[in-house]
């Protein structure tokens, strides 16, 4: 068990010139579970792959405790790996998948035998020990990988989107066990994904990333209540964020014809940049239906019902037509209105979110 | 208020329904659209065999042709007391084996080269694979004229340093001279399938191995040979049948002398035939090796058939 310290570590794929990791700096605690999250192509595998040994460090450090493992080979480095496709190796049977590394690594048979077989206890593979990889089911893979993974008592766990390949009923069951395991032995894990609902249920941190760049790197409540910057605001919540720019009239963000009122903190960053306008966001939840007179009239696009919850797309009057819903708001199921008709909203008071125009980062 | 749920009857253990059996109309329709492609093979292929069988039971000289006449299996008894045919047997038997187990062993060692990425792999690969693509008796022709030719032979000019003087080769050394020709013409048969394989094999599987601990060597040895092995077997099988026919480079170098030391089956019919104008005992020697062929591919085959029903994973 140990830490995990990405020092500025940086990639450069060979022939580009930009970097697919631009300087990562992240601390993981002893034991924690940290999330990797983003968009496809932002540097999520690399990331992994880089602190794997599979990928090159080509500026800066990577270490584990206290060593420094910038240079050592995958076998040095005392991690194990879970594989988006598992990568099992085909001719061999789950026992001997599970005991393969041991076996590498000079263990005596009946302590071999023992571990392997703990390991199957736990994770429910008894049954399948003699079988080789291809007369199993995907679920069963994907555990046979785990327990490649967990008896070897590593030092840190790397997993690269471990679910992805199973279906979408399995893949909540086996989120929770996967976060329950890793409580349970305690491991310093780092997890790859690109859902955020992983993300947020799995992870002690969530670190986003976004075309190589570390946007935010937070529990999943701060991530959620205070995102650093526009993109964190928008890729984390589902559905997403509303995030409209709005014009700046007298310290006030004008929605539509109505004037909404931002926080003086707000305004004093604004004119310090000197910006015209504010990023302003609130999420579907924040938002509440109010009677003629108060808030900003919005126009019912469509009405999604989901049963215990309903949502509704709107645009908001006012503003210039655009193709898309301009608003997102979460709406009592009991009694949703028509579309077309015109309704009146207001955000919750102090749940909007301010972000620079300029650079997209939060105001206050 | 409580919910009854009434237990379903004691249902026999049920059992996996036998497969529909095919009517014969079914059958007979499903054969059909094969049938061409049958017939085609059968006037290709089993004519000339059919011919050959027939020619087999017949005292036939091709100089006195019209002395022929049927003699039932008396030239199979005359082909299998022969010493010179049993020495041709022997003789293929070493050169195939020979040139099977060193074409595997640089196969596999060029092809985990060429999986490498190196500067001028392409071209490299296009290099290697050239020996495929000469022509068997051209090949055979530039390695006796201009290689092995005891006096302005390469082979001897590059061994000058080591001693080696004026050797000639074919006469001195005519089985080593025949494996070297057949070893460099069918390495890259078997480094292509080899490489095929390798290059099928998922990289993540090895990046598992690099993180299992292993190293290159282990991961060589216990994660790749057991993926290649059904690659190796299956080059091995096919270029068993091929080497088995060896013709042309015996032919081209060493007219399977001197004596009869590099005579093997393909040539031994030939000399029978064409030589000796003894084209029964001909037919009858190609019977057999034939029959012989199709034992040894039949249970070779059934061998490394794993690599066409199980998919790899
Ligand atoms: N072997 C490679 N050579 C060159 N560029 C690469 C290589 N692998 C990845 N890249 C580039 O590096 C960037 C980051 O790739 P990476 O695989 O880390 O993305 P990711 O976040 O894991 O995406 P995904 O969610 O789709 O798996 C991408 O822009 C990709 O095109
Ligand atoms: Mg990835």
């Amino acid at each position: 068990m140990a830490t995990v310290t990405y020092d500025q570590a940086t990639r450069y794929y060979p022939g580009s010139d930009t970097p697919a990791v631009d300087r990562l700096d992240i601390q993981i605690r002893d034991g924690e579970f940290l999330v990797l999250v983003g968009p496809s192509g932002c540097g999520k595998s690399t990331s992994l792959r880089m602190l794997a040994g599979l990928e090159e460090v080509d500026e800066g450090a990577i270490r584990i405790g206290d060593r420094d493992v910038t240079k050592l080979a995958p076998r040095e480095r005392d991690i194990a790996m879970v594989f988006q496709s598992y990568a099992l190796y085909p001719h061999m049977t789950v026992a001997q998948n599970m005991g393969f590394a041991l076996e590498l690594a000079k263990v005596p048979k009946a302590e071999r035998l023992e571990r392997v077989r703990a390991a199957a206890k736990i994770l429910d593979l008894e049954p399948y020990l003699g079988r080789k990889p291809k007369a199993l089911s995907g679920g069963q893979r994907q555990r046979v990988a785990m327990g490649r993974a967990i008896v070897r008592q590593p030092q840190v766990f790397l997993m690269d989107e471990p679910l992805s390949n199973l279906d979408a009923k399995l893949r909540v069951s086996t989120r929770s066990q996967i976060a329950a395991l890793q409580k349970r032995l305690n491991v310093t894990t780092v997890y790859v994904t690109h859902d955020q609902v992983e993300a947020m249920t799995m992870g002690d941190r969530v670190a986003v990333l976004k075309d190589g760049l570390l946007q935010q790197c937070d529990t999943p409540l701060n991530l959620y209540q205070r995102p650093a910057n526009a993109f964190v605001a928008g890729f984390i919540g589902s559905p997403a964020m509303n995030i409209r720019e709005f014009h700046l009239v007298d310290g006030h963000a004008r929605i539509g014809a109505v004037d909404v009122a931002l926080s003086r903190a707000e305004v004093a960053a604004l004119s310090r940049q000197d910006a015209r306008s504010v990023l302003l966001g609130f999420r579907p939840e924040s938002v509440e239906l109010v009677g003629p007179g108060a808030g900003f009239p919005v126009t019912v696009r469509l009405v999604e019902e989901l049963g215990a919850d309903a949502y509704l797309y709107g645009a908001i009057e006012g503003t210039p037509e655009s193709g898309e819903p301009d608003l997102v708001a979460r709406i009592d199921p009991a009694a949703p209105p028509r579309v077309g008709e015109t309704v009146h909203v207001r955000v919750k008071a102090g749940k909007e979110h301010a972000f620079s125009p300029k650079t997209g980062l939060r105001l206050t | 208020m409580a919910i009854q749920v009434e237990a379903p009857p004691a249902a026999e253990p049920r059992r996996r329904p036998e497969p529909r059996q095919l009517t014969r109309r079914e059958r007979r329709q499903r054969r059909r659209p094969l049938l061409p492609a049958l017939v085609f093979a059968i006037v290709l292929t089993q004519l000339p065999f059919v011919a050959t069988l027939y020619y087999s039971t017949q005292r036939y000289n091709l100089l006195r042709p019209e002395t022929r006449k049927f003699v039932g299996l008396s030239n199979y008894g005359r082909v299998f007391t022969d010493d010179l045919f049993r020495n041709a047997v022997l003789n293929t038997v070493k050169l195939t084996v020979t040139v099977v187990l060193l074409c595997a062993l640089f196969g596999t060692a060029l092809a985990v080269l060429l999986d490498k990425k190196f500067l001028g792999r392409s071209i490299v690969r296009t290099l290697l694979i050239t020996p495929f693509l000469v022509m068997p008796a051209a090949a055979a022709l530039v390695w006796k004229t201009s290689m092995l030719n005891p006096v302005f032979g390469i082979v001897n000019w590059v061994l000058s340093p080591f001693g080696a003087g004026q050797t000639d080769w074919t006469s001195r050394y005519p089985m080593t001279s025949i494996i070297l020709v057949l070893t460099w013409q069918w390495t890259p048969f078997f480094m292509l399938i080899i490489l095929a394989g390798l290059q099928s094999q998922s990289p993540e599987v090895l990046e598992a191995a690099k993180t299992d601990g292993a190293t290159g060597g282990q991961t060589f040895r216990r994660v790749t040979m057991p993926h290649l092995r059904q690659f190796i077997e299956l080059a091995t099988v096919l270029g068993t049948i091929f080497i088995l026919q060896t013709f042309d480079a015996i032919f081209m170098i060493t007219q399977g002398g001197p004596g009869q030391a590099t005579t093997n089956l393909p040539y031994f019919i030939y000399q029978q035939a064409f030589r000796a104008f003894n084209a029964g005992e001909a037919a009858a020697a190609g019977v057999i090796t034939v029959v012989a062929t199709i034992v040894f591919a039949t249970f070779a085959l059934r061998l490394v058939s794993g690599l066409f029903t199980t998919e790899v994973l």
